[in-house]
C-alpha cells in the first residue's frame, strides 16, 4: 500500500475524486481485499472524527468598541479647535524665544558699542585733550544702522546711541586722565550697568498682550476639546 | 440571518452587525481552535484574537466563504501562540508518572472532579482523539480540522490554508493514516464498530 493509494482512498471517501479515478478505484476494490481494509480504516478513523462533540464556546466572543479601538464620533468643529490649540500654543513659545533672542541680540549690540567706544577713548585720551571727541563717536553712529529696519528707533538704547558724540565720552575721557587708578574699575561698572538698563528695558518684538491672549486661545481651545470629547462619549455610550 | 448583509455592514465599520455574524460563528471558531490547541482556555484566547482580527481586516474580504476566511484567521491566531508558547514553554500538562515519566494516557485530559462511573467511555474516547489529533503536525491538524470536524469541502479548505488542493488531499489522507495508527493504541476505548482493521499494516 502506498501513499498515493491512500490518497486517493482518502479522497474517494469524501467524494472529492474525478469520476473516471472513482471507477477506477472501485474497479480495484472490487479485487482488491487489503484496498477494501484501508478504505474501511479510513472511513472509520473519519466517523470517529465527526463524533467528536460539538462544545459550546465556553463565553460570548463579541467585541466591544475598546476591544476593536473604535473611537466615539467627534463634532466635525473638533479638528478647528485642535488645529488652533496647537498654533496657539506653538505661537505662545515662540513669542517668549523671539523675545528672549532680541534681548540678547540687543545686550550684545550694547556691549559691543560701549566697550568698543571706551577702548579708543582710554588709547587716544592721553594724547590729545581737545580731540577726544570724534572718537568714541565711531560706534555710537554705527548703532542706528543695527536697528534700522526695527521698529522700535525710539528705545534707551537708540536715545543712548544718538546723544551728542561729544557729551559721555568727554566725560568719560576726563574722568580717566584726572583718575588714572580708576581706569579699569569705573567704566566697566558703568557698561554693566548700562547693559542691564538696556537689557531690562530691552523692547518686546511680541507684546505681553499678545502672548497672554495666545495662552488664552490654547487653554479655551484645549477645555472645549476635552468637554467636546466628554459630551461625544456620553452620547456614543 | 442575511450575511451578505451582515458583512457589508460590518467593513463600514458597524460592530453591532459584525457582533451578529460573531454570536452565529463563535462555537465553530472556538471548536476549530480547541482541537487545535488542545486545551479550552487557549482555545478561547485565540478565540477572542481571531474575532479581533477579523474585525480589524474584514474590509480585505472580498466575497467567498465567510466561514473559510475566519478559519483562516483562528487558524493563523493559534499558529501564533503554538509558537509563542513554543519560544517560552511552559510546565506540561500532562502530569507524570511516579518513575517521573510522562503518562502514555489520554486519562490523563480526563476531569478529576468526575466519578469513575462518570468517566464514560464516550468521554475516554474524546479524550483519546483529541490526544492523537494533538501529536498531528500543526498543517495536518489545521485540514483535519477543517475538514472532519467542521465539514468545509476542499475548495474551501484551500482556499482558507492557501494550499493547493492537491496537498489538502495529500495532507489529509496523511493526518488520517497518521490518526488511525495513533488511535489503535487506543483500540479498548473504541466502540465495536469503529474498531480498525488492521488493513494497512499487511
Amino acid at each position: 500500500m502506498n501513499r498515493r493509494d491512500i490518497e486517493l482512498l482518502s479522497t474517494y471517501l469524501d467524494g472529492e475524486l474525478k469520476e473516471s479515478d472513482s471507477a477506477k478505484l472501485e474497479a480495484r476494490l472490487k479485487t482488491d481485499a487489503q484496498l477494501v481494509s484501508v478504505l474501511n480504516d479510513l472511513r472509520a478513523t473519519r466517523t470517529l472524527l465527526r463524533k467528536l462533540p460539538s462544545r459550546k464556546a465556553p463565553r460570548n466572543f463579541t467585541l466591544t468598541r475598546k476591544m476593536v479601538g473604535q473611537n466615539p464620533p467627534l463634532p466635525r468643529t473638533y479638528p478647528i479647535f485642535r488645529f488652533a490649540t496647537m498654533v496657539a500654543t506653538l505661537l505662545f513659545f515662540f513669542s517668549f524665544g523671539i523675545n528672549s533672542f532680541r534681548s540678547q541680540m540687543s545686550s550684545q549690540a550694547v556691549g559691543i558699542g560701549i566697550g568698543g567706544g571706551n577702548e579708543s577713548l582710554v588709547q587716544e585720551a592721553p594724547a590729545a585733550e581737545e580731540p577726544a571727541a570724534p572718537a568714541p563717536a565711531e560706534p555710537a553712529v554705527e548703532e542706528p544702522e543695527l536697528y534700522a529696519d526695527s521698529p522700535a528707533t525710539e528705545t534707551p538704547l537708540d536715545a543712548f546711541s544718538s546723544q551728542p558724540a561729544d557729551a559721555v565720552p568727554t566725560e568719560d575721557a576726563t574722568r580717566m586722565m584726572e583718575t588714572p587708578a580708576s581706569k579699569d574699575g569705573e567704566p566697566e561698572n558703568l557698561i554693566e550697568e548700562e547693559q542691564v538698563q538696556v537689557e531690562q528695558e530691552a523692547p518686546r518684538v511680541i507684546s505681553s498682550a499678545w502672548q497672554i491672549g495666545l495662552a488664552i486661545v490654547a487653554l479655551t481651545s484645549a477645555l472645549l476639546m476635552g468637554l467636546m470629547r466628554q459630551v461625544s462619549a456620553r452620547r456614543w455610550k | 440571518m442575511d450575511e451578505q448583509a451582515l458583512i457589508t455592514d460590518a467593513q463600514g465599520g458597524n460592530l453591532d452587525a459584525f457582533n451578529t455574524l460573531i454570536l452565529h460563528y463563535q462555537d465553530s471558531v472556538f471548536n476549530a481552535a480547541l482541537r487545535i490547541m488542545g486545551d479550552s482556555d487557549l482555545a478561547a484566547d485565540a478565540s477572542q484574537e481571531a474575532f479581533i482580527s477579523a474585525f480589524k481586516s474584514i474590509g480585505s474580504f472580498r466575497g467567498g466563504s465567510f466561514k473559510g476566511w475566519l478559519m483562516r484567521i483562528v487558524t493563523n491566531a493559534c499558529y501564533d501562540e503554538l509558537r509563542r508558547r513554543k519560544r517560552r514553554p511552559t510546565t506540561p500538562l500532562e502530569p507524570e508518572t511516579e518513575d517521573g515519566e510522562e503518562m502514555d494516557s489520554p486519562r490523563w485530559l480526563a476531569d478529576p472532579n468526575m466519578t469513575p462511573a462518570q468517566q464514560s467511555e464516550a468521554d475516554e474516547l474524546e479524550h483519546a482523539i483529541q490526544h492523537c489529533i494533538n501529536n498531528l503536525p500543526l498543517e495536518f491538524k489545521t485540514v483535519v480540522v477543517m475538514t472532519d470536524l467542521q465539514g468545509m469541502d476542499y475548495a474551501e479548505v484551500a482556499s482558507a490554508v492557501r494550499v493547493p488542493l492537491g496537498t489538502i488531499k495529500s495532507r489529509l489522507a496523511r493526518a488520517r493514516l497518521r490518526l488511525r495508527e495513533c488511535l489503535q493504541g487506543f483500540e479498548e476505548l473504541l466502540p465495536a464498530p469503529y474498531r480498525l482493521e488492521d488493513g494497512m499494516n499487511a
